[in-house]
């Protein structure tokens, strides 16, 4: 029997999830054998838009199943549940170097899920796709709190989870773009872990002193997470990325106040003077400015800055007095910093000082500088402001597919 | 600062919460704490803190009304009592709770899904139980009945995590961990549309996209008003739909309890579906319950309009009020109590009402000239309708009438009048009104069977939209 196009049913489930959760996308009741294109839309905050699409055939029960069937070609290839949401790139025409983040965590991201006849590569939105569904991604789940924090002068924001805890709790750092960034914290809060977003290098002190933050700024940050009625003070973490990880490596083998249950760095390195301020780190960083690369498309290559790394301890944490468990995750295509380099050099520091066993090192191959929570489409350059508000462009790495996001 | 004193401080402020616990005082220095709400049950806890509490999770933690939500604990003691709580309020702001006894697993795991519950609300492995064994909480307002009515605002239900094995509305309870599910009636991108401009009082839901789509009308019954909770069901897989009131609504002529409506009213309903740009006009089916389930035969026989499909649940073939003109209006409702019966709590029944044989017969509708397939659900407890009876008799006319195939049956043991869409509580018995006494009527169905009739007789009832709204 003739099947009408018309007749196509489309459905992504659940239609409202975290941003971390899977869902599964199945076209029904299509053509049997006939040319499927399924197409994800979502304009994201500052009104840019993002697509993704792929290819499938209708198998003999005219369905399409996203997470069991392989997409011939698009923004995606191969079997991946999820790569309508990874694989989201700007439109076509749009302005270089964007990079989807979530300002508002409050409000889920919107995308559009179509599927159209034929392999289509351009023009959606000329066409009527044969059904549409709308899918809700969360950053919080309902329950959890969002309390901005500014007491002793923090700018930071708490995210607890729902519930009478206590919780285990959580310091996370971004890296050198700065801003309060809360789409992680929020995640995990979501999770189950009161998570602090610290801003620590465009706060409000910093922008009305020009000072870089002292180690106290850190300490407060802790104080907010160890004694807050519903947080338990002998389980909180940091997590770094970046320049974060700097932070973190400083805190986890340095701090006499803030006692660490356990670390995770991100696409960080090791490399700076022994138990630094964030000045003198930064400090560091600058003097070694002329290794700064520029590539053909004179996107910046920071990666070299840091290297070669010296055998010796100098201007090395000495991760070898380590005294709680660490998380390394690197790429190992990442062209912003020497991620993978440092995490080698960490292991071997760990081995001779006895403490091994407190690594755990995830090394993802292709995979860039800006490792962040899954199903979120990664950008291989992007424009960064640095402190000294130069507009550049800076590579980060190709990113090919998703993994799941650990601490 | 030095070790020591950060660890004095450190102490001055516990000291200080602990205050703050007992005597509900905000100090300046703890001032943004005080956003923080159940403070109360903390002080339980409090000394015990130096594990985090046990891990609760559900997942979906935003779901549809038919979506299964599943519950899982984790971290806590090995082999132990636990209660799993769910309390939400409906859109009046009664109060819904359920809870259900579960023992944790050698590693101190538990999970609603695969777990049967030894007590509580519901009994042994139920996935959903949680949801459909709700029950107004002690001390509500008698005979109620859970329905939404803002179906673009979710219920939100807090799940705790209670210990040992306790009755949540009467014991003593300390809560281990909480999260807040939220359930939902609508899809995103779902949009809903006022009919009123048209004369109509409906409710239109059409789905995300350009369409066009297939299209449902969808009734109820003689407890009147718009209910739009299926329809937007409906929407959120598909069809666009439309909800329509015909008695008891105030915009609606005359008084609101007779049909003041006739079948120029509904042609007219079945018509905004169908001249809908973004309805496909050939594919609009109807679905209706109780009283809803004349009204639908009623539209497919003697309108002129040719739906693709008709649902009819627990509903009879013809008018259990007297007409009052040829177009289908009614007289008043209660005054036909003829064959009203009562039960010993003085519940009223309405079944004997729908016996073909007590239908005015002017009103029975001409069921040989049905000439779609239908699907008719029956309760087997149904105590508000005699659906066996009239399903009996469409089977019988259309097998006569030498169209047999077009009639499909479920039929379901246990399951009362209110067969709606899967997971809410079953209304065994709820108010039907308060003048001029308060009456309460009795609609049958005992609570795990109804349950299992909702979810399947869902299942069946899309599979079957799909089927012949989709080809």
């Amino acid at each position: 029997m003739e099947r009408n196009p018309l007749f196509v049913k489309l459905s992504a489930q659940p239609s409202r999830a975290l941003v971390d959760e899977r869902f599964v996308v199945l076209v029904q009741n299509a053509v049997p054998g006939s040319q499927l294109t399924v197409h994800a839309l979502h304009q994201c905050e500052d009104g840019h838009s993002w697509q993704a699409f792929a290819h499938y055939i209708a198998d003999a029960m005219g369905t399409v199943n996203v997470s069991e069937d392989s997409s011939l070609g698009g923004t995606y290839t191969g079997t991946e549940a999820m790569g309508l949401l990874w694989s989201l790139k700007p439109v076509p025409g749009s302005k270089p170097g964007l990079r989807m983040r979530k300002k508002n965590v409050q409000t889920p991201m919107l995308v559009t899920i179509s599927v159209y006849q034929g392999h289509q590569t351009d023009g959606f939105v000329d066409q009527a796709p044969l059904a549409t569904v709308v899918v809700e991604r969360w950053y919080m789940a309902p329950g959890v709190r969002r309390i901005p924090v500014t007491e002793y002068g923090l700018t930071a924001t708490l995210f607890l989870p729902a519930g009478p805890g206590p919780f285990p709790g959580l310091l996370d750092l971004w890296g050198g773009g700065g801003q309060l960034v809360e789409y992680r914290a929020a995640l995990l809060a979501s999770h189950g872990i009161a998570s602090l977003a610290l801003d620590y290098l465009t706060c409000k002190y910093s922008m009305e002193t020009k000072k870089t933050v002292s180690n106290q700024y850190f300490e407060m940050a802790y104080r907010v997470l160890a004694e807050h009625p519903q947080i338990l003070g002998s389980r909180i973490a940091m997590l770094g990325l970046s320049l974060g990880t700097s932070i973190t490596f400083r805190t986890a083998v340095y701090s006499q106040v803030i006692k660490l249950r356990c670390a995770v760095c991100i696409s960080g390195s090791h490399r700076q003077p022994h138990n630094s301020s964030l000045e003198e780190i930064l400090s560091f960083f600058h003097s070694n400015a002329d290794k700064i690369r520029f590539n053909e498309e004179n996107e910046v290559i920071w990666r070299d800055l840091l290297l070669p790394i010296p055998s010796d301890s100098t201007n090395k944490v000495e991760v070898g007095q380590i005294k709680c468990p660490l998380l390394l995750i690197v790429g190992e295509d990442d062209q912003n910093w020497c991620a993978y380099e440092s995490a080698m050099d960490m292991k071997e520091m760990m081995e001779k000082a006895g403490n091994s066993h407190l690594l755990t090192l995830l090394s993802y191959p292709e995979a860039g500088h800006l490792i962040e929570p899954p199903y979120t489409p990664h950008v291989r350059s992007s424009q960064f402001r640095d402190m000294s508000t130069r507009q550049i462009r800076c590579s980060s790495g190709l990113h090919s597919f998703p993994f799941s996001f650990e601490t | 600062m030095a070790a020591k004193d950060a660890a004095m401080f450190r102490a001055r402020v516990s000291v200080t919460a602990i205050q703050l616990l007992i005597n509900m005082e905000m100090k300046p220095c703890l001032s943004f704490y005080s956003k923080l709400p159940s403070l109360q049950q903390l002080s339980v806890r409090w000394k015990s803190g130096v594990r985090p509490a046990p891990f609760l999770t559900a997942t979906p933690v935003r779901a549809l009304i038919d979506e299964q939500i599943s519950i899982r604990g984790s971290f806590l003691p090995p082999h132990s009592p636990i209660t799993l709580s769910a309390r939400m309020h409906s859109d009046e702001g009664d109060l819904w709770e359920s809870f259900a006894h579960f023992n944790t697993s050698a590693s101190g795991t538990f999970s609603s899904t695969n777990d049967h519950s030894v007590g509580g609300s519901y009994l042994g492995c139920e996935p959903m139980g949680l949801f459909w064994g709700m029950e107004p909480a002690p001390g509500s307002r008698e005979g109620l009945r859970l329905r939404k009515r803002n179906v673009e605002a979710p219920y939100v239900v807090r799940i705790s995590l209670l210990e040992g094995h306790v009755s949540p509305s009467e014991d003593q309870t300390t809560e281990l961990a909480a999260v807040n599910a939220e359930r939902w009636y609508l899809s995103p991108g779902v949009k809903r549309i006022d009919t009123l401009q048209n004369g109509i009082v409906g409710a239109l839901f059409l789905p995300p996209g350009p369409g066009p789509f297939p299209a449902m009308l969808d009734l109820w019954g003689m407890g009147g008003g718009l209910q739009e909770y299926r329809a937007s069901l409906l929407a959120s897989k598909g069809f666009a739909s439309l909800s329509l009131a015909y008695i008891g609504h105030k915009d609606l002529p005359g008084p609101p309890n007779r049909v003041n409506v006739g079948d120029s009213y509904f042609k007219a309903a079945f018509q905004l579906l169908q001249d809908h740009p973004q309805v496909i006009s050939d594919r609009v089916g109807i679905i209706g319950l109780s009283f809803g389930c004349y009204v639908t035969l009623r539209i497919a026989t003697r309108t002129g309009v040719k739906p693709a499909c008709l649902v009819c649940i627990n509903g009879p073939v013809g008018s259990t009020v007297t007409l009052s003109d040829s177009e289908g209006r009614t007289e008043i409702f209660d005054s036909y109590q003829k064959y009203w019966t009562y039960d010993d709590q003085g519940y009223v029944i309405f079944k004997e009402v729908s016996l073909p044989a007590n239908l005015p017969p002017d009103s029975i509708v001409e069921l040989e000239k049905l000439d779609c397939p239908l699907m008719y659900i029956v309760g087997e407890d149904d105590l508000s309708a005699s659906s066996i009876e009239n399903a009996d008799m469409i089977e019988e006319t259309l097998r006569s009438a030498g169209k047999p195939h077009l009639f499909t049956r479920l039929s379901y043991p246990g399951a009362g009048h209110l067969i709606e869409p899967p997971y809410s509580p079953n209304a065994r018995a709820s108010l039907w009104s308060v003048k001029p006494k308060k009456l309460i009527t009795l609609w049958g169905g005992h609570p795990a069977p109804h349950a299992a009739a909702q979810e399947d007789a869902w299942e069946k009832v899309l599979n079957f939209l799909n089927a012949n709204l989709r080809r």
